[in-house]
């Protein structure tokens, strides 16, 4: 009974690392960035779940639409008056762009928040569905919906919308998405916008889960960044496949291995999706084609 | 023109050889951090820089080295200096297996699949609690002697480390090594159809500055007496020799030790100023950096210094 309750729990864990993933599968797939900064954004949702929280007694979950739209903002001006200004230069001038931004962001945390590991727990952290022998806390079952419901309202959004279809579009060939009337400058800061704004909404969900401190930012990058190789690059059901996938055999080896091994599991399993198939598991040549 | 830059490097050492007799302490400290630095950058110039594969983990060798180095010396209790053949052969084995599947992948991929590798090995001394010491750390036998005087050797160690670096990469860069890499940064499928036989040169240049960055790990390791692992596999070290690599230009052999002394410099007086928040400044520096000198500070200022120049590469990787 023991492995169906990890396989509970892993799906669960699955749910919130698709969330992280699909803002950072999107902003790599149609903009070319691999966002190093993305687990300090979601960070700083994080922490406005836990200030409004913690001064305004308001429930964590009312504070989502604040954590996305506010990280949303702050993605939309990052990239149209920041990152849009070296989007030509060689791949990994981007790269180390978002890194100065990711220490930038996390020494801020740490100089204005502390160190310190904070979290958020309302009245009703404790309680939890009982079905037989699995326990499934409410929190976490509230989140794993949430992560859903958002994954699929941004495919939607990607799928039927005019702005979403122009995403799209820019992705697969930003020539010809001009010579159409789009501006890429434009789609590039709303694309990293929504990465971003979708970050702020996980840290504020994983304020809910767990304690936090800037220090796991990096943490947060890298599993975003499994997520999206495991999926495929720039593809929503990938981030959905690759999350579900990383939670299961995350606590599944924690289980099984040992829990100090999980990390060390979890980058064997990118390195060897990386040699066996770079393209993902739902990656087709025309998303996640490198560009150089 | 060799014989002229030759000449002016030559000065260069030898003041850095006489400097030690007449600065303090602190800054014999700041400068032994500042070859290591150069010399980091230098070695792993050689797989970024010429041959364009952006190795961001490359301080998993430092990391590997370090503990070689610690290790053998706590364990088997090895001399200091005989040591060190091992931490550039375990970078060299390291690289040269990890380099077949490894370096297939490019750009991103390469880059992000060297942090996961970084972050493996990390785990992996994390946990071997019997040999490495795990999470607790490593304490080495402290040298005997003067402070003065282990100042003074560490200074001179890590000098001799970064020349070294510098000859290697100099060697590397005349003979056929050298041109073959620069034919795989510009296109790598003309290079293979010109009969270059890439992945061996690839996993060659991997290996080579595998074995520098070894070298420096292990040399940082006695000079520290304690490693722990998150002392030696540290993601912001990465960052840093990237950032010098780009300040100093990365397809020239001095460029990325000018850059260290640059960035290390102006960082430790940041440091030294405004402590609480030199985290914040770091990351504005590496901002600013990319941002108007994306091609190296001497490429840019090739002709003499003006803004314009600085602006003028804004306006050319512009959306």
């Amino acid at each position: 009974m023991i492995i169906l309750q990890i396989l509970v729990n892993g799906f669960l864990l699955g749910g919130f690392y698709t969330l992280i993933g699909v803002g950072f599968t999107l902003v790599w797939g149609v903009t070319n960035i691999i966002n190093l900064a993305h687990g300090a954004i979601a960070l700083l949702g994080a922490y406005i779940t836990y200030f409004i929280f913690q001064y305004w007694h308001l429930d964590p979950f009312v504070t989502l639409p604040v954590s996305f739209l506010s990280m949303f903002l702050f993605g939309y001006v990052l990239q149209r008056y920041l990152m849009n200004l070296v989007v030509k230069a060689q791949i990994f001038m981007l790269l180390i762009l978002t890194f100065g931004l990711e220490i930038f962001l996390v020494n801020f945390m740490t100089t204005f928040f502390s160190a310190d590991f904070k979290s958020v727990t309302p009245d009703y952290a404790g309680s939890s569905l009982v079905l037989g022998d699995i326990v499934i806390p409410y929190i976490r079952l509230g989140v794993f919906a949430i992560c859903v419901i958002v994954t699929l309202l941004m495919s939607f959004f990607l799928d039927r919308t005019w702005t979403g279809k122009a995403i799209k579009a820019t992705s697969l060939d930003i020539e010809a998405a001009m010579m159409s009337g789009i501006n890429p400058a434009k789609i590039y800061a709303l694309t990293f916008a929504f990465g971003s704004g979708l970050a702020g909404l996980s840290g504020s969900l994983l304020s809910l889960t767990q304690a936090f401190s800037p220090n796991i930012a990096g943490g947060l990058t890298l599993r975003a960044f499994i997520v999206s190789i495991l999926g495929g690059l720039g593809r929503i059901e990938g981030a959905f496949l690759g999350g579900l996938v990383l939670g299961v055999v995350e606590t599944m080896s924690s289980y099984v291995i040992g829990e100090s091994y999980k990390n060390a599991i979890a980058f064997g399993l990118m390195v060897l999706m990386l040699i066996i198939k770079p393209s993902g598991l739902l990656g087709r040549k025309y998303y996640a084609e490198v560009k150089h | 023109m060799l014989i002229k830059k030759l000449f002016l490097f030559l000065i260069f050492l030898l003041i850095l050889v006489f400097l030690p007799f007449v600065i303090s302490g602190y800054w014999l400290r700041v400068l032994t951090q500042t070859f290591l630095f150069a010399a980091i950058a230098t070695g792993s110039n050689i797989i970024i820089g010429y041959t364009g594969y952006p190795a961001f983990g490359n301080i998993a060798f430092f990391g590997v080295g370090a503990y070689v180095t610690g290790v053998l010396m706590t364990k088997y209790e090895m001399g200091f200096l005989a040591t060190l053949p091992f931490s550039a052969l375990a970078g060299i084995i390291l690289a040269s297996i990890l380099g077949i599947p490894i370096l297939r992948l490019k750009g991103h991929y390469f880059a992000i699949a060297t942090v996961g590798i970084m972050e493996t090995i990390r785990e992996l001394v994390d946990n071997m609690t019997e040999l490495t010491g795990g999470g607790l750390g490593l304490t080495l036998p402290i040298m005997q002697g003067e402070p003065e005087f282990i100042y003074k050797y560490f200074y001179f160690a890590m000098l001799i480390c970064l020349v070294f670096a510098l000859l290697i990469s100099f060697v590397v860069s005349k003979i056929k090594l050298g041109y073959a890499l620069k034919a795989i940064r510009v296109d790598e499928d003309a290079a293979s159809v010109m009969g270059i036989n890439t992945p061996l040169y690839k996993t060659a240049a991997w290996a080579v500055s595998a074995a520098i960055v070894g070298v420096c790990g292990g040399i940082y390791a006695y000079w520290l007496s304690y490693i722990d692992p998150h002392t030696v596999f540290v993601g912001t070290y990465s960052v840093k020799m990237f950032a010098m690599i780009l300040l100093g230009g990365g397809t020239t052999v001095i460029g990325p030790m000018l850059g260290a002394f640059i960035l290390e410099l102006i960082s430790e007086v940041v440091w030294s100023k405004f402590i609480a928040i030199h985290g914040m400044v770091l990351g504005l520096l590496i901002i600013f950096i990319i941002l108007f000198l994306p091609k190296g500070l001497f490429e840019t200022f090739k002709g003499g210094f003006s803004f314009k120049k600085l602006f003028s590469n804004l306006r050319e990787n512009k959306l």
